[in-house]
C-alpha cells in the first residue's frame, strides 16, 4: 500500500524533516520517493525506528561519498530537488553506538548550516532581489511607451506581484533566522 | 605553512586531529573512523558527513593527498604540510597537558 503526502519544508527545515520522516517510519510508512517540490511517497512497512539524515551538495554527488556513507551503515535514498541527499539507517538499540549522525561534531554541524546559507540562501536571495528590481518598471502604472497607452500589469497583476514579493520576503527572512538559530544551537 | 592554514588548523577540532593523525599511513574514510573508535575506546565517533567534509577540506588545503584507490574508496595520506600542522598541534596539546598538571614549560 502506498500513500503520498504534501509537506513543505524550506531549506532551513532539514532537522524537522528528518524527525518527520523518522516518525512516519515509526508508524509504518517508509519513504520511497520524493517528487519535487513537496510530494512524499511512502510505502507501508513494519513500524521501525529508522533515523533519517539529510545532506546538501551543490554538485551531483560523487560515488565516493555515497560509498563512504554506505561503509558507515547508511542507506542512500536519492539526491533530489536542488541537491538534497537522503540517507537512513536503523536506530541501533546499542547505547554505545554513537554513529547516528552524518555530522558528528558541532563544528561540522555549523559548517553544514553555512554551506546551505552560501549555496542556497544567498544565491536565491540575490535572484529575488534582481527580479524585484527588474519588476519595478513593469509593475509601475506609469506610461513608459510614449504614445501608446500602457497600463503596466493592471490591478490583478500588481496584486499577484505584491503577493509574490511578500511570500519571498517572508521565506528569505524565515530561513535566515532559522539557520542562524541552528548555528547558535551548536555554538558553545 | 602559511598563515591561513595556521589560523584554520590551530587549534584543530578533535575529529580533525584524529583524522590527520591516522593518515600517517594511507587509509580511506571508514578505516579512519574504525581506528579512531578503537584508539579512544569509543569516546570519539566521527560521522560520515564530518569525515567526508574534513577529508575534502584537508586535501584542498594540502594537508593530505590522494594516494590510490581501493574498491571505489579513495585512500589518503598526510603531506609535509600536514606533518607540520600535526606536530604544532601536538606541541600545543603537550603544553596544555603539562600546565594542567601544574608543571611549567622548560624555558
Amino acid at each position: 500500500m502506498h500513500k503520498t503526502l504534501i509537506r513543505i519544508f524550506t531549506i532551513a527545515d532539514y532537522e524537522d524533516e528528518e524527525i518527520w520522516l523518522r516518525k512516519q517510519h515509526m508508524s509504518g510508512w517508509k519513504l520511497i520517493k520524493i517528487t519535487p517540490p513537496c510530494l512524499y511517497t511512502f510505502e507501508s512497512c513494519e513500524p521501525q525506528d529508522v533515523i533519517y539524515r539529510l545532506d546538501y551538495k551543490n554538485r551531483k554527488q560523487s560515488s565516493e561519498y555515497i560509498q563512504m556513507a554506505k561503509d558507515f551503515g547508511w542507506e542512500y535514498l536519492d539526491q533530489c530537488f536542488g541537491g538534497w541527499l537522503y540517507f537512513r539507517k536503523e536506530n541501533s538499540t546499542d547505547k554505545t553506538d554513537k554513529n547516528k549522525e552524518l555530522f558528528s561534531d558541532n563544528t561540522s554541524k555549523i559548517e553544514f548550516a553555512n554551506h546551505i546559507i552560501k549555496g542556497r540562501l544567498i544565491p536565491v536571495g540575490i535572484l529575488f532581489l534582481i527580479s524585484m528590481i527588474l519588476s519595478i518598471p513593469i509593475s509601475s502604472l506609469t506610461d513608459f511607451s510614449g504614445g501608446i497607452e500602457y497600463k503596466g500589469l493592471g490591478l490583478f497583476g500588481t496584486i499577484l506581484l505584491g503577493i509574490g514579493v511578500l511570500v519571498n520576503t517572508w521565506l528569505t527572512t524565515y530561513c535566515t533566522i532559522k539557520l542562524k538559530k541552528i548555528k547558535d544551537k551548536y555554538k558553545k | 605553512m602559511n598563515d591561513r592554514i595556521k589560523r584554520i588548523y590551530s587549534p584543530m577540532t578533535e575529529s580533525g586531529f584524529y583524522i590527520l593523525f591516522c593518515l600517517k599511513t594511507p587509509k580511506h574514510g571508514y578505516a579512519i573512523s574504525q581506528l579512531v573508535k578503537k584508539m579512544t575506546a569509543g569516546s570519539v565517533t566521527i560521522g560520515a558527513g564530518t569525515m567526508y567534509g574534513t577529508l575534502s577540506k584537508m586535501e584542498k588545503d594540502g594537508l593530505i593527498k590522494f594516494c590510490g584507490e581501493k574498491e571505489n574508496r579513495k585512500l589518503y595520506q598526510i603531506t609535509d604540510t600536514g606533518h607540520e600542522v600535526l606536530s604544532n598541534e601536538i606541541s600545543r596539546i603537550e603544553r596544555l597537558y603539562k600546565n594542567s598538571k601544574g608543571e611549567d614549560l622548560d624555558a
